[in-house]
């Protein structure tokens, strides 16, 4: 007993430790985010001031209606890049078929190939498509670097439940759809709510190709903040950052939240 | 196989690329239908229009002078409604050279900030509508049509494809508290960097201001006139310049981190000087340390100063792009920055700091005192002590010759 | 129905988006890569670029740059990524804040993050200063230089600041989902913690850890932002010198940004595959 809990101790430290090293970052943006000048050596800044919030939450900056602007294009985004995820890693994680391996490399090119490479080819098929400067272009180029990782985070959630639940409800005489929604979809879930997680984000902090596929037409949160964290004025990029971060983190929230009440009692299906 | 598959691949380029070809040239002649108009008309096609202002967005004190004065002041005069769109030249140069490859005629933006290398780039590959500057009635009164600077942008014939929108100087900026005496020469830079090991240095081109020190330093050690028309070949500008080269090797050691790295942007520079943690930094705009203390990032001692030999100045302007949406809008908006009292607002350094465009000769008493008013703020330095010692740009195909050459010779270790 | 034709279907919108854009703006930019940029002017296709960057001698350097930095980013966040799931399984309490809290450095864009590392950990952040009020650094330059250096530190710290939460997140998924019965039929039949963990659930979130790997690694190898704003001059990471190239001005120089990002392309894929491999030898050789 006295061994379990200083094992607990031991793994309590751990997790502390790293969370401490993870969010003390994070402090420091706050508290620059309300600073006015911070010269060397003091640890505490100088002076403070409320520039940046006021400019940010201003009525010329259009900073809030973008922002809100912003996070309804990334839910639409994660929405189509999950769609279109779970057919893809159900089929990567569940069936052995031809290229499949093959298949698996090229869900991950987007990652590999840097996206100055591709950009030009992109804008001018979008130029062409008459995609260029609407909103459906701008959700359409987001799901490029999302959907890797919708796809290899659910292909391993698939890995590990298989097809044999499914099966069974199928054999019971479930259609395909209600075995889907009542056994497969409950059972993906928290692997949902991850991957969903990720792609938000992924979307929401997108900037170069919203730049070029958007054209300035449609405005997103990043383009507002870019811009400063390029000019070093660091109480404007530490402001914009915090608020930046705020949202998305409340937005996500809700979205596990939402998912975990609906899902609450399947819960515990893994293996 | 990999020839075929490289053959599919630049059909199919080829195909995209002739595919868009011939879809008529509709938008030329809607050109020149603006363009003949007179002014009256122009006003009263961009009457209650909205116009696009694509630019660099990263100045807040800039922002907020487009977003308030510029987009109020232009509703009410002309009933029209400016959206400053913040975004890198370089990317706008690539939404419109995308755009020229597909020949979209319409495309969405109207007026582009832009200068130097770029605006060649834009103009040698049409992707400028022009020459429009003559079209101007502010242009015609009161800038100086034979003035260099108007004409030349970074050493390339401007021919009316840009309108001047306000001046800048390379300035060196220092905290009066902790550096008692400026280096007028790029001897004394060395002098005082000997005294200060390890506190000073300068962004490794090619970003902006870093290449723009190092052409300073060039300037200051062999002179600028030969530069004006030296032909772009890369064994002339390093025979040219290699006394200077000389020079930063040997300032290397004595710079912060014994010159073996730079910080890669002027951001960081100035955050440095912040900081405390160097004693000097520099700036393209002769009202950045004003600028800087107005934000309470700089200390209330920051002060700016120039070489006894000059610093560079250049100019940057105003362009509409071939497809603009709203051209005559565009010309509205670029006519009114060229008023007096757009150019006044913009000078004065509690809205932004940026010296005006208009010739001093063409002014009325009553204008020219509305320039003369403006309290331009501690630390900076007066008009006329700029333009005293204000050296042309270097034409812009040497720029990227000389940053090469620094990378070659001087980060690289031990040699 | 047409059983073995079910995985091509499922996987069709997927492959709609990644063959039908994404594909075409390769194809563009390898074009380019060969010399042919028509709207500039560049009519001619050649291996001439190919040429002159790959036997440029800082291209080899920067490509070691890179390779080492993505190589020790990735290892370090996946072992600390997988530490800190565990431990917080392990030492699990009611609350649960710990459980979301960690996320945060996930939201935020490597831009920022290489903004905060450098207000921590440059010769004038925080640290520097925590440490000379305590006296135990008399002056800013003692302060080790720990970011544009040519070891790289600021941008792997960067990097593993971004990715161990990352790795956290989608093994803690795993992990926690693992149902308590399977290992407390592993403790009844006598293993101790240590073999539990090694050999009933390492084996069941290596997947996840794998995904995680090149995830990191290919980001790492082929973006910009971090080592372009924390590297150092020399050597540049490759992304970072195509990035230089791309903003030229001088639309004529688009085609070496291009050969860099190709090779930046095949290399990855290449070192990917490689892993593939020997990943799949380990797991067999495992079971």
């Amino acid at each position: 007993m006295k061994r379990m809990k200083r094992r607990e101790l031991i793994f309590k430290v751990i997790t502390y430790t790293l969370i401490f090293l993870l969010l003390f970052p994070l402090v420091v943006l706050v508290v620059w985010s309300f600073t006015k000048n911070w010269p060397w050596p003091n640890i505490i800044p100088r002076e403070f001031g409320l520039r940046g919030i006021k400019y940010v939450f201003g009525p010329s900056s259009k900073s809030l209606k973008i922002l809100l602007f912003s996070l309804w294009l990334s839910s639409v985004v994660t929405i189509v890049t999950l769609l279109i995820s779970i057919p893809a890693a159900k089929a990567l994680g569940v069936y052995d078929f031809k290229g499949r391996r093959i298949f698996k490399m090229l869900v991950l090119a987007p990652v590999i190939v840097p996206s100055v490479a591709v950009s030009m080819g992109i804008h001018v098929t979008f130029i062409r498509l008459g995609l260029a400067n609407t909103f459906l272009g701008v959700v359409l180029v987001h799901l490029i670097p999302c959907i890797p990782y919708g796809i290899r985070i659910l292909t391993n959630v698939f890995e590990i439940i298989g097809e044999s639940m499914e099966m069974q409800a199928r054999v019971l005489g479930a259609n395909p759809v209600k075995a889907f929604l009542y056994i497969t979809l409950p059972l993906i879930s928290p692997g949902l709510v991850s991957a969903g997680s990720l792609i938000f984000i992924v979307s929401f902090s997108q900037y170069f190709l919203t730049f070029l596929i958007g054209g300035g037409k449609i405005i997103t949160f990043p383009m507002l903040m870019f811009p400063y964290i390029q000019s070093g004025d660091r109480m404007m990029a530490s402001m914009y950052s915090v608020v930046f971060i705020v949202s998305s983190l409340i937005f996500l929230v809700i979205m596990e939240k939402t998912v975990k009440t609906y899902y609450k009692a399947e819960n515990y299906f893994y293996i | 196989m990999v020839k075929k598959l490289f053959l599919m691949l630049l059909i199919l380029v080829l195909a995209l690329n002739f595919a868009a070809c011939g879809q008529g040239d509709v938008a030329n002649v809607k050109e020149e239908d603006i363009l003949s108009k007179d002014w009256e008309e122009i006003l009263e096609v961009a009457r209650g229009t909205e116009v696009n202002f694509y630019g660099w967005g990263g100045s807040q004190r800039v922002n907020n002078w487009v977003d308030t004065y510029l987009a109020g002041r232009l509703k009410e005069e002309y009933d029209i409604t400016l959206n400053r769109v913040g975004m890198d030249i370089d990317s706008i140069l690539n939404i419109l050279l995308n755009e020229k490859q597909m020949n979209v005629e319409e495309g969405t933006i109207d007026i582009v900030w832009i200068n130097g290398e770029n605006f060649f780039t834009a103009k040698t590959n049409d992707l400028l509508f022009g020459p429009f500057t003559h079209k101007l009635p502010n242009f015609n009164k009161y800038v100086d049509k034979d003035c260099v600077e108007v004409n030349y942008d970074f050493g390339f014939p401007v021919d009316g494809y840009e309108a001047p929108y306000g001046k800048a100087q390379f300035v060196l900026v220092y905290d009066k508290t902790r550096l008692d005496k400026i280096p007028r020469n790029y001897k004394e830079l060395l002098e005082i960097a000997k005294n200060n090991p390890g506190k000073f240095t300068y962004p490794a081109p090619p970003d902006f201001t870093g290449s723009a020190f190092v052409r300073n330093i060039i300037y200051d050690i062999v002179g600028y006139e030969q530069f004006l028309d030296m032909e772009p070949k890369k064994e002339t500008v390093e025979k040219a310049i290699r006394p200077a080269i000389e020079y930063l090797k040997e300032l290397k050691p004595y710079l912060w981190k014994e010159g073996k790295t730079y910080p890669a942007t002027i951001a960081q520079l100035d955050n440095m000087f912040a900081d405390n943690e160097v004693l000097m930094t520099m700036s393209y705009n002769p009202n950045h340390a004003v600028n800087k203390k107005k934000t309470g990032e700089f200390p209330e001692t920051a002060s700016t100063f120039v070489f006894d030999k000059g610093t560079i100045g250049n100019t940057h302007f105003l362009a509409i792009p071939y497809n603009a949406p709203n051209k005559a809008g565009a010309l509205t908006v670029i006519n009114f920055i060229l008023s007096v009292e757009a150019q006044a607002s913009k000078y004065d350094p509690q809205n932004w700091g940026d010296l005006p465009v208009l010739d001093n000769d063409k002014l009325n008493d009553e204008e020219r005192e509305m320039f003369e008013k403006i309290d331009i703020g501690e630390g900076a330095l007066p008009q006329n002590v700029l333009l005293e010692h204000r050296l042309p740009e270097m034409p812009a195909n040497l720029i990227p010759i000389i940053e090469e050459i620094w990378m070659e010779n001087i980060p690289v270790e031990g040699e | 129905m047409y059983k073995w034709l079910k995985p091509y279907v499922l996987l069709l919108p997927a492959m709609m988006v990644i063959l039908g854009i994404f594909i075409f703006g390769l194809a563009m930019g390898l074009i380019q890569s060969f010399g042919y940029f028509p709207v500039v002017g560049l009519n001619k296709i050649t291996l001439k670029y190919y040429r002159e960057v790959l036997t440029d001698k800082t291209f080899l350097s920067s490509l070691g740059f890179s390779f080492y930095i993505s190589l020790i980013s990735s290892i370090m966040s996946v072992v600390i990524g997988v530490l800190l799931a565990y431990s917080i399984v392990q030492s699990e309490s009611k609350k649960g804040i710990e459980k979301v809290i960690y996320k945060l450095p996930i939201i935020v864009p490597h831009a920022v993050a290489a903004l905060l590392v450098y207000n921590i950990l440059s010769q004038s952040g925080i640290l520097a200063r925590i440490l000379y009020s305590f006296g135990i650094i008399g002056d800013q330059s003692e302060f080790p230089s720990l970011i544009f250096d040519k070891k790289g530190i600021g941008v792997i710290l960067a990097y593993i600041w971004k990715a161990i939460p990352f790795t956290t997140m989608v093994v803690y998924t795993v992990l926690s989902n693992i149902n308590d019965r399977l290992l407390e039929v592993a403790l009844n039949l006598g293993a101790d913690r240590r073999q539990v963990f090694w050999y009933v659930l390492l084996p069941l979130i290596m997947p996840s850890i794998f995904s995680c790997f090149i995830i990191i690694f290919a980001f790492s190898f082929g973006a910009f932002e971090v080592p372009y704003l924390l590297g150092p001059t020399s050597p540049k990471a490759l992304p970072v010198k195509a990035y230089i190239e791309y903003n030229n001005p001088d639309l004529t120089h688009r085609p070496y940004s291009m050969v860099i990002n190709m090779s930046l392309t095949f290399i990855s894929v290449i070192l990917v595959w490689l892993y593939h491999k020997s990943f799949k030898l380990i797991s067999r050789y495992d079971g």
